[in-house]
């Protein structure tokens, strides 16, 4: 019995950063072997003579996949292996660097009444200074493993060293890493006193230019240390979106300027760059020239290597629950379930009350006329009130309905099955759940993997939430049965979805007009799904021209939506009407879906066009009204067939 | 070794503990919190030679010469000198402040009420390390409430609009090679805001301090149901120290402090100001220590209301 209190989570705190080198390697999931991202393999990790910026939201996994490529945690796993650390550096071609400079000091170097300009001298200092280090580190961590010799330490590779660095005296490797954190202490100190002295920073030793050592170390290393011969050094460089402008033009000039043999993996959120110019104000870097982009968040996720994915980092965490280990709890899709149950669902919605889908369509039918669209199960008894109200004839309705269900191969069956399993079952549960003033539930592996929208840290705080409202709602069913309910999880969904909703207004740039954005956009979207006539089943995406808009706050707030993952742009672009110009596709984050009551599934077809006039009145009003995005749709549709199982074409997915 | 600096005295209605002071910096605000020690300065007729009012610029776009905000200007029986700074950068009001020129031996007064954490931060340093102060007297008056705008447990924030977390300037701390970094939050109801900064400092050990006795007992239960998620991780060591003593958050510091050697202190006020000023003391005193606080766009004009308790400490600067 005790059993059921002595565990843990599997889900809660594994962030990235965080985690020790020993947990990189227990977490890791080799993302290659879902074939996730299409535009690279992993030999360009170390290979690629081209940067690479790997962007994505917050939770995509960037950190754990620089990390994993870095030379602490890969020289951990080749001695796991019983490998020297000379032979990893030459299976991968080369060595990784992994660096984060958290958000608070980026944004210390600023302000204070000190120059962009002066702060942009201290800041590259800085910046050498901590890439000279962790150079330093890795080829002592070498040496002290016996991998450097004695002479090519100090006979090659220090005195070179000393010289680019401008220290006249013999010193050891390990007295020269103490020295750079002296050197990065002062400038600490500086950071700390400035506003109370607002005096010029003076470093005790000379100050360091873009470059030198960023690149001039590691050509000595490749040049001075025979393990690093014609390998290549990585810069793995985290969360760039951080940087603020300025450093962030100093790293493009190093994008710009990088050696064939030293390169950039830059983690970054999408929208992550503040800004594409260098150091010298008229040049610029450029997607092609100077770095190629790896998306790491992928709004459709048809492919099932995504669902794999998650699979198996699920059962790494369950398996490092030994209670869940032992009793065989570690697959995620049985605890959840596999796919979620309409029907059932609906049937559960409608008990006890069973006239009241008929009386919401239409309250003119006979007893007679009742009985022949009746049906056990609501959502096609929905369907059947949708077809009447569309002109089909009660007759036709039932025929239609009962080949379907006697599985009579006629034409009349094959319309009904289209419209009911193809097109309108789950916008008939959403209509049926506001019905009878129910929230829809989301629940099961399947729509949690929407929901997630390509975020795996979306899809862990769903089975985070889950499990912990599990353990207070139902502990004993999780742990004898290894399910969690669908209300514990459709609560975990709802109660995420409001949280993410919450923290819009958080962001740091344009958060408020996010926030009406989103509530908007959320409302509009949830009328179009409570159409009595489901002329746009499903509608949750707009289309719009972010590139085109001319209000420079609009567009900053568009492009930082994107960059929060707030909304996501789905590939290639579509045209909203046969007559439009083809545009971008945008829709809400899934996880939105909960709280609006809208479905989480990303489909084709219907995107409400959204033009500069109208964004402004989404991020700056109150409430926008539905009724004329409705009514121009409905004209839209006076010209379109109307026979049920007619294709309105919105499903070209 | 833990440090005793103690003075903590409730001023009750008779102000018995007052004493005469060179200066009493405050700061304005449409609480009526931001006054209650002026008031009972000036109905005990109890001196204070100079009165310095922090006036936050964004706060007197909008007001008028009615407004709450100026109620300091009815105790005209007090010298005052106003500063004008940003609520943004505290550093703003560094010329207003070197201006005055405090003495060491000054009897210098700060009521911390509607001051923000930063510029407390701020004027504490500034105070220790440019004047020289030997000592303060710090005034803190409790809200009778606090505003929750749409229900108890997700809708309490002091700030509004978008938050930037920064180090509050001269807290920057010093990171040692290899040193594991901790963080300690002191907890408030904003759920949202501990975790961001979580996930922002990224720390291998995450402290989390709640206020306990809190001033209202449902207090203690909101800050930790709205802060769920941070409190269920998994490197989340929750502990408890009173909400309205510096003292017990000093001493509490000290102790996580002195768990471990080679650590990075990250400190997160985002509690009850009594908590920020203990915060505040122990980071003066171990300058190592990085103060972070998510700096918002504004704060909201009124976020509590009323006043309660008005408490007295002396703290001892050296």
């Amino acid at each position: 019995m005790n059993d059921l209190y002595n565990y843990s989570n599997p889900f809660s705190g594994v962030n990235a950063v965080q985690l020790d080198i020993d947990s990189i390697l227990d977490y890791w999931c080799n993302p290659f072997m879902y074939d996730l991202y299409s535009e690279i393999k992993e030999a360009d990790i170390y290979s690629d003579v081209m940067n690479i910026v790997f962007m994505g939201g917050r939770s995509t996994g960037k950190s754990m996949f620089l990390r994993y490529w870095s030379y602490p945690v890969q020289f951990k796993n080749a001695k796991n292996n019983n490998q020297k650390l000379s032979k990893s550096i030459a299976d991968k071609n080369g060595i990784g660097f992994y660096f984060r400079i958290d958000g608070p000091i980026l944004r210390s170097f600023q302000g204070k009444g000190i120059s962009e300009e002066t702060w942009s001298s201290i800041f590259i200092h800085y910046f050498e200074l901590i890439i000279g280090r962790e150079y330093f580190e890795a080829v002592n961590c070498l040496y002290e493993e016996g991998e450097i010799q004695d002479n090519e330490m100090n006979e090659i590779f220090l005195p070179k060293i000393l010289a680019l660095i401008g220290i006249n005296n013999q010193i050891s490797l390990q007295e020269l890493i103490d020295d750079f954190d002296r050197r990065i202490r002062e400038i600490d100190l500086y950071r700390g006193n400035v506003a109370f002295f607002k005096e010029p920073f003076k470093p005790e030793d000379r100050g360091f230019q873009s470059q030198m050592l960023s690149f001039g170390i590691p050509e000595i290393i490749i040049s001075s240390l025979e393990v690093f011969h014609g390998k290549n050094i990585i810069l793995l460089l985290d969360e760039f979106e951080n940087f603020v402008n300025y450093q962030q033009t100093v790293i493009n000039t190093l994008l710009r300027f990088s050696k064939p043999n030293i390169k950039f993996r830059l983690g970054m959120r999408l929208e992550g760059f503040r800004t594409y110019q260098m150091m010298a104000d008229e040049d610029f870097i450029k997607e092609g020239r100077e770095y190629r982009k790896v998306v790491f968040e992928e709004v459709i996720n048809k492919n099932r290597g995504y669902h794999q994915f998650l699979i198996e980092i699920c059962k790494k965490r369950l398996e490092s629950i030994p209670l869940l280990k032992s009793k065989g709890f570690t697959d995620i899709q049985k605890i959840l379930s596999d796919k979620e149950d309409l029907e059932q669902e609906a049937i559960e919605i409608a008990r006890g009350q069973p006239d009241k889908i008929i009386n919401f369509f239409n309250k003119k039918l006979s007893k007679v006329e009742i009985s022949k669209i009746r049906s056990d199960n609501p959502l096609m008894e929905a369907l059947n009130c949708l077809w009447l109200l569309r002109g089909v004839s009660i007759d036709t309705v039932q025929k239609s309905m009962n080949d379907y269900l006697n599985n009579v191969k006629s034409p009349d069956a094959l319309k009904y099955s289209r419209d009911y399993v193809d097109k309108y079952k789950l916008s008939l549960l959403i209509l049926t759940c506001s019905i009878y003033r129910k929230n829809k539930q989301y629940y099961s592996f399947n729509t949690f993997s929407f929901l997630s929208s390509g975020i795996v840290g979306h899809f862990i705080e769903l089975c985070r939430r889950s499990f912990a409202i599990a353990g207070w709602g139902d502990n004993e069913t999780l742990l004898n049965d290894g399910i969690i309910s669908k209300e514990h999880q459709s609560k975990a969904a709802r109660d995420f979805s409001l949280a993410e909703k919450q923290q819009i207004s958080r962001i740091e740039t344009y958060g408020g007009l996010i926030a009406k954005f989103v509530d908007n956009m959320g409302n509009l979207f949830r009328d179009f799904h409570l159409d009595i006539k489901i002329r746009y089943p499903e509608t949750n995406q707009f289309a719009i021209n972010i590139d085109s808009i001319s209000d420079l706050q609009l567009k900053e707030a568009m492009k930082s939506a994107i960059k929060w993952s707030v909304i996501q742009r789905k590939p290639g672009m579509q045209r909203t009407a046969p007559s439009e110009n083809l545009q971008d596709t945008y829709t809400l984050n899934r996880i939105f879906s909960p709280i609006f009551q809208i479905s989480y599934r990303t489909r084709g077809g219907k995107s409400i066009r959204l033009s500069e006039k109208s964004l402004i009145m989404f991020m700056h009003d109150d409430k926008v009204d539905s009724s004329k995005y409705l009514n121009e749709e409905k004209k839209g549709l006076e010209n379109k067939p109307k026979k049920p199982g007619d294709s309105l074409d919105l499903f070209s997915v | 070794m833990k440090k005793t600096i103690y003075h903590m005295e409730l001023l009750n209605d008779t102000s018995m503990g007052l004493q005469v002071l060179d200066y009493l910096i405050l700061s304005s605000g449409s609480d009526t919190r931001a006054c209650e020690v002026l008031k009972k300065y000036a109905s005990q007729g109890i001196v204070i030679k100079t009165v310095v009012i922090i006036n936050y610029r964004e706060r007197l776009l909008d007001s008028k010469y009615t407004d709450n905000i100026f109620s300091y200007k009815s105790y005209s029986s007090f010298n005052t000198k106003e500063i004008e700074c940003d609520i943004k950068d505290p550093s703003s009001s560094l010329q207003g402040l070197l201006d005055i020129e405090f003495k060491p031996e000054s009897i210098i007064g700060v009521d911390i009420s509607y001051l923000t954490k930063p510029h407390l931060f701020f004027i504490l340093k500034l105070l220790k390390q440019r004047f020289l102060i030997r000592k303060l007297i710090v005034f803190y008056t409790e809200p009778k409430t606090y505003l929750f705008t749409k229900g108890l447990f997700d809708t309490f924030k002091t700030s509004s609009g978008p938050l930037s977390i920064s180090e509050i300037q001269g807290f920057s701390g010093q990171r040692e090679r290899g040193a594991k970094t901790i963080l300690i939050i002191l907890l408030g109801f904003d759920g949202g805001l501990s975790k961001e900064i979580n996930e922002d400092v990224s720390p291998n050990q995450t402290f989390v301090i709640n206020g306990f006795p809190s001033y209202s007992p449902k207090f203690k239960d909101i800050s930790l149901i709205t802060n769920e998620k941070l409190v269920s991780d998994k490197n989340i060591s929750v502990r408890y120290s009173r909400a309205n003593s510096p003292f017990e958050i000093y001493n509490l510091l000290q102790e996580i402090k002195s768990l471990e050697k080679n650590v990075f202190i990250n400190i997160a006020p985002l509690g009850t100001k009594p908590m920020a000023l203990g915060a505040c003391l122990f980071a003066l005193h171990n300058p190592e220590v990085r103060i972070i606080y998510p700096l918002p766009d504004t704060y909201e004009s009124k976020y509590t209301d009323l006043s309660w308790n008005t408490w007295q400490y002396v703290l001892p600067m050296n």
